[in-house]
């Protein structure tokens, strides 16, 4: 089966400003792929260009199904970047993840209502549904966020930097919920994070992403510590315990 | 003169005052809420003295236009500049509005100075929102951008509600959010012209404010938000115009002021409401 989503060569960029030069990388249908760097590294940049909103400088990016209907991209954004003024429930606001299917002039009907309920249960957010969006915890908002990409029944969950500035519990609950999501049915999902601990235990493959240094693969053959410690410019560590990676950064004096 | 004479005279004296407010009233209160929102309530102090000064221009001979057309030019024209730069992050929003706003005060006032004496007078009337003198003209334009304004925005409220929440996501589901930002400015703005040519910048740019903030105040649900000002858009004209005749005041700042203690109103109840 051809690949969901195939960089070829692709030079990424603001007008003469290149950020990413020759990538080529595809994730598959189904997949759980990670994208992994440090901030401004042009993580973003490629999410761009993937959902559409940025054309290629050089090379291709193509973003097909098998069956040559467009790709259905359900895009959880960073928290902060929604507004608060007004208080939308998070029930409304996960009805703006029906909007798109909805076209010009119509209004939400109860095959929308029910699409929005059994997304809101998806996430276990039944309780906070009719609560103000802004009034909810870091994680509450982040499932309500999860929840409204899931309204727009998506074939790719895309989701930038979803456990940012969350505590612990919140963090592993939120990659737990991404996790299950991503068992349960065909989703193909795509998490975007600065944070190598969040993707290197969850993800299937990744792409680790610093300007000049484009890595990818699975995750133990991208995550060693010769390769993190050249893009970090630091001595990493990189450990296999129990099954799970863990990343000592800092010479290994116990900083992480 | 009773209460019974005063309501009397306005209605049968002043209708299109009164009308003319409420319209105003209306769709400011509901346009408002959106600017609240989208934290650029400067905008609605710099369109307003934008379309002062498009309107002052049009005093001068070298801009033979109807006032109302080049109030609403100069307007939408400034709106297509400046759209682009509010959403860009090079320049703070405020620091992009201050400029216009300042400029548009400068200009003004250098126009008025070549202006003819008695143009002079005319524009400080403008200034001033001299609401009693409506002309039927002026009030047939307001009530053609009232009905075009609130119809676009009832009929794309998602468009404009989810573009203006989270741009960023509309945008990948397909909404042009610019395309739909730049919409909603160039409403505004043909509102405003049209508006503040009728009723003054004190009037219109109260009420692009304060019913939103008031109804922010009294109510946590969105469509709520939205009818509470808009109804404060009604009421505040209505009382305001009857008390301008009781104690003999000017009309808009007498409207103004009763949007004002609305607003006090609602902050006291939402303050006694939280303790309770």
């Amino acid at each position: 089966m051809p690949p969901l989503i195939t960089f070829t060569n692709a030079t990424l960029g603001y007008g003469n400003h290149i950020i990413l030069r020759g990538i080529t990388f595809a994730v598959d249908a189904g997949e759980y792929f990670g994208l992994v760097g440090p901030n401004g590294a042009g993580k973003t940049t490629i999410v761009r260009a993937i959902l559409g909103s940025l054309r290629p400088l050089s090379g291709t990016v193509k973003v097909a199904r098998p069956d040559g209907l467009p790709v259905r991209f359900g895009y959880v954004p960073q928290r902060d970047t929604v507004d608060y003024v007004l208080p939308y429930t998070a029930r409304e606001v996960v009805m703006m993840g029906r909007y798109r299917d909805l076209g010009l002039l119509r209004r939400p009907g109860a095959k929308d209502r029910e699409a929005v309920a059994r997304s809101i249960a998806h996430v276990q957010m039944e309780a906070m549904a009719d609560r103000p969006f802004r009034n909810l915890s870091g994680g509450q908002k982040q499932r309500a966020l999860i929840a409204r990409a899931l309204a727009c029944d998506p074939d790719v969950l895309v989701l930038d930097e979803p456990t940012n500035g969350m505590d612990l519990a919140s963090r592993i609950a939120i990659l737990d919920l991404v996790r299950e999501l991503h068992r349960e049915g065909s989703l193909t999902v795509l998490l975007v994070s600065h944070l190598l601990d969040d993707v290197a235990n969850h993800v299937h493959r990744l792409a680790v992403v610093e300007r000049e240094v484009f890595s990818v693969g699975p995750v133990d053959e991208v995550l060693t510590g010769e390769n993190l410690s050249a893009i970090y410019n630091m001595p990493v560590e990189v450990q296999r315990s129990h099954g799970r990676t863990i990343i000592i950064a800092g010479g290994g004096n116990g900083n992480r | 003169m009773g209460t019974a004479d005063i309501i009397r005279t306005i209605v049968q004296e002043f209708p299109l005052a009164l009308y003319g407010s409420i319209l105003v009233g209306i769709v400011c209160a509901f346009l408002g809420v959106y600017i609240v929102a989208r934290r650029v309530v400067f905008l609605g102090a710099v369109l307003t003295q934008v379309s002062v000064m498009g309107l002052a221009l049009t005093f001068l001979p070298f801009f033979p236009v109807p006032h109302t057309i080049g109030s609403l030019a100069i307007t939408l024209a400034t709106v297509v500049i400046i759209s682009r730069m509010l959403t860009g992050k090079k320049i703070p929003r405020d620091g992009v509005l201050g400029v216009v706003f300042i400029t548009s005060v400068a200009a003004r006032i250098l126009i008025m100075q070549k202006a003819q004496r008695v143009e002079v007078a005319e524009i400080e009337n403008l200034l001033r929102g001299d609401i009693l003198f409506v002309t039927p003209e002026l009030f047939e334009l307001m009530v053609v951008a009232f009905v075009v304004a609130m119809a676009l925005h009832l009929l794309f409220f998602k468009e404009f509600t989810y573009t203006s929440f989270d741009p960023e996501t509309a945008q990948t589901q397909g909404f042009n959010a610019a395309g739909w930002n730049l919409a909603f400015y160039l409403i505004a703005a043909v509102v405003i012209a049209f508006a503040t040519h009728m009723v003054g910048d004190l009037f219109v740019f109260g009420f692009l404010v304060i019913p939103p903030v008031s109804a922010m105040l009294l109510t946590r649900n969105v469509k709520a938000i939205f009818i509470l000002s808009v109804v404060i858009g009604i009421l505040a004209p209505v009382v305001g115009l009857f008390l301008a005749f009781v104690i003999d005041v000017p009309a808009s700042p007498a409207i103004v002021a009763v949007a004002s203690v609305v607003m006090g109103a609602s902050w006291l109840w939402s303050v006694v409401a939280k303790r309770g």
